[in-house]
This record gives C-alpha cells, structure tokens and sequence, in this order.
C-alpha cells in the first residue's frame, strides 16, 4: 500500500506523519493527531462537518487527500483564538447559543470565522449564502447568524477602538 | 476507498507520460470533490491518480489579444467566481457560480475537472454551450480543440481519448449588448445538483432579438442548444407571449430522463417554465 511522510504547519506548528496515498484528510486529522472536532458526517462534502482550513481556504476534509497537504498550512477549530482565549466567533456563537448537540458546531465556527476574513460586514443574506453548506439538523440557524452578525459587529467595535488608539 | 498511488507531477509533458500508461486504471486529479465521491462509492477504483496540482501552466485566467477568456484546467471555480475579468466578460458565469455546491466545494474543484466528469448536472456546461466555447484537450497526439457540442457524447461520456487532458477553456467573446441568465431547479434541497438548468443569452437590435442561445442541461442526458427554439425567437420583438412560446417549444419535444429527481413529463414542464423565465430575466436586464 503506497504511502508517503509529509511535513506540513498544523494549527501554527510544523508536524510531520506518514499517511496512506489514500488517506483523507479528515480521517488523517482525527486518527494521526486527535483533532476530533473534524467530524465526518454526511461524506459527500455536503454537511460541512468536517470542514478544514487549508492555506486559509476552508474545504472538506471527507472529500480531500491526506498527502495534498504536505508543505501547506492546515487549522482546526482547535487552533482558533489564543491560550486561554476564544476567537469572537466562538464567544459570539455561546453568548446566542447558537448549536444545540453541538456536532456541527466545529464546521460552523471555523466556515463563519472565513467568512469574516473574506467580508468583515455581512448581512444576514450574506451570512446565510455562505453556510449554505454547512447543516444543522438541531435547527439553530437563526442563532448561528445573529452570532455571526454580532461577531461581525464585536470585531468592528474591537479594530475601531484599536485604530483609534 | 480502495488503495491508489498518488503521483504528483510538476511538467504536463510528465502528467501525460504517466496517464498514457494505462487510462483505464490511471487516472487524472483536478480537485478531486467528484473523483473522491466516486471512489468513496467504489464506482471508481483507480490503481494510481495523476494529481495535477503542481503540473505548471494550467493556472491562467486572462483574455488573450482576439478577446477570448482563456481559463486553466487547474483554475479553481472560487477564483472563477471572485474574478473580475470573469464578472466583466460575462456576469451570468459569475452569478451562476455563486449557487454551484457551497464554497468549500468551489475553494477546491477545477474547471478542468467540472467540464472534463461529464455529469449532465453540472452548471456551467450549459452556459459555455451557449456562448460556443472550446476546451483545449492534450494528449499522446497532441493538442486539439474541442467545441463543447463535440465535447459530451453522454451520460458521463466525453470524446476524450485515453490518456487526453483538459487543459484550458476558451469562451470567445460575446457580442457588445448580449445578456444572459442561468436557472436551475433542485428537487431534493435547495443546494442539491440541478434536476433542470437552462442558460439563455441574447441581444436586442432594433426593439427585435438578435442571435438568441439556449441551452438546457441535467434533466437531460447531456448539456443541449435547442436550435428550434432559438430559431423561433430570432428577429422577433420580446413579449410574454414570446417567451411562453419559447417554453412550450422548448418542453414539447425535449428528450429527458426519469430519474429520483423527477419523472421525463415532470423535467419537460419544469423547462418549460425555466425556458420562460430565463427569457423575462434577459429582457428585464437582470
């Protein structure tokens, strides 16, 4: 069975492993380094809970090969916010609770985490063009998007009062 | 999945040494969101993949000096979608992109590969039939380009050859004034693949309709220009009745297959009304 080392920045740290030619990258993630918050559900890219950001695009890790990563840099949810301190994103989703089970959360934060990175000011419409692909079969959609406008909203208030001084 | 080398070649003349060893069993990797479905169901069981990521010169996205967009294989459909090249030459690509799968999808599947898999539900077959665009496809003979109309033979059947590639698109410009629109319809969900989509481009000269295009795909076996429609739309004035003729021509004589996502009757009645309304959109500009 063919199979490879690759070397690539994991969460902000350079890792290295020996994955399988066919290995996904969500089963790479989960088996190789316990990043459970990648969780594949639905397997055909569909659901978004087993989204990954890879070189700051986010994808489907069910749908994308472990040994593509090498050489790139690859985020979890695990590597969001600093040590002791959420991103807005994740405060914004529990001061709405804005999941119920919380299985598709991890997708959730990290595709509205890129969201912002991409349009800092989204509107509602915005907001749910881009989670289109992401379900919640607990039905928190109206809390996912208030959390993200107010996320959008705290990270506007936070660089203002930043630039200001 | 069943066990496959991956084999990531940095030259094309290298990616097609390779495919040429034997296409049954190796086979090209774009992106891969259709390859890995395929291969998580076991209908595809490759014994090596020629991923061609890092296969230099498949990456452009310009207008050469005739005026055509020349699109690379390897050009992601995000990078279709957010380009402003794209959204200036034809803003229907760039609007239909906005509705094809969700963004991770599109963060990571190619043109190459959308335009080379062949499924008739795919969304902008049926907008680069209308427009006459050609694929530029390389292989052990060399290059060759193939109009789209020659390029779907069929339910995922493309006149590739063994060990042939895509590798560009090239949509030669549409004349000052042409407005498009695409529609689709799902029958699952909202973001399911299209059980109808159909592109409609055309202008007006005079108060009257000049060089009307249609072309229909997914409730069809592959994407198809409906010549008898065109036809009966070209140097009329647009009305509603028009474009409800236009519909009703189009549903009557369309061959459409039964499948989960409807019945044949069902898929002509659904083009008949998206004929229509794809029609209204051009003409209310939108």
């Amino acid at each position: 069975m063919a199979e490879r080392r690759i070397a690539f920045r994991l969460n902000g740290r350079e890792v290295s492993c020996t994955v399988r030619d066919h290995e996904t990258l969500a089963a790479m993630l989960r088996d190789r380094f316990q990043l459970y918050s990648v969780r594949e559900s639905c397997a055909q890219g569909l659901c978004g809970c087993c989204t990954v950001i890879v070189d700051g695009l986010a994808v489907s890790g069910c749908l994308y090969l472990a040994p593509l990563v090498d050489g790139k840099s690859v985020e979890t949810v695990e590597g969001l916010g600093e040590e002791g301190r959420l991103d807005p994103v994740q405060t914004a989703f529990i001061e709405h609770g804005a999941f119920q089970c919380g299985f598709c959360t991890p997708g959730m934060v990290l595709m509205s985490h890129q969201l912002l990175q991409e349009n800092p000011q989204p509107d509602q419409e915005a907001i749910a063009h881009y989670l289109s692909g992401n379900l919640c079969r607990c039905a928190t959609y109206p809390e996912i998007v208030e959390a993200v406008r107010a996320a959008a909203q705290g990270s506007h208030v936070a660089k203002e009062e930043k630039s200001h001084g | 999945m069943n066990a496959f080398e991956l084999v990531r070649p940095t030259r094309l003349e290298e990616a097609l040494e390779v495919l040429s060893e034997d296409p049954e069993t190796v086979r090209p990797f774009g992106g891969g969101t259709a390859l890995m479905l395929l291969m998580r169901s076991r209908l595809l069981q490759p014994r090596r993949l020629v991923s061609l990521d890092r296969v230099s010169g498949l990456d452009r996205l310009d207008l050469d000096g005739e005026g055509n967009l020349r699109v690379g294989s390897m050009v992601r459909l995000r990078d279709l979608e957010l380009s402003a090249t794209v959204e200036r030459f034809c803003p229907a690509i760039s609007r239909a992109l906005l509705t094809l799968s969700n963004v991770r999808v599109r963060n990571v599947a190619t043109v190459g590969g959308h335009l080379a898999h062949g499924d008739p539900h795919m969304d902008l077959p049926p907008i680069l039939l209308a427009l006459g665009a050609s694929v530029v496809a390389q292989g052990p003979a060399g290059p060759r380009q193939i109009p789209l109309d020659q390029l779907y033979l069929g339910y995922y059947a493309t006149s590739l050859q063994p060990g042939e590639l895509i590798t560009e698109l090239v949509i030669p410009p549409l004349p000052e004034g042409t407005r498009g629109s695409y529609l689709k319809a799902t029958a699952l969900s909202a973001d399911d693949w299209p059980m109808a989509g159909v592109a409609a481009f055309f202008r007006l000269e005079q108060g009257r309709i000049v060089e009307p295009r249609i072309a229909v795909s997914a409730a069809t076996t592959t994407p198809v220009r409906l010549p008898a429609v065109e036809a009966a739309l070209a140097g009329e004035a647009p009305s509603e009745a028009l474009f409800s003729e236009a519909g009703r021509l189009a549903g009557r004589d369309l061959h459409c297959l039964s499948d989960l996502r409807g019945s044949a009757a069902y898929k002509r009645e659904v083009v008949r009304v998206y004929v229509r309304r794809a029609l209204q959109q051009v003409w209310a500009g939108r």
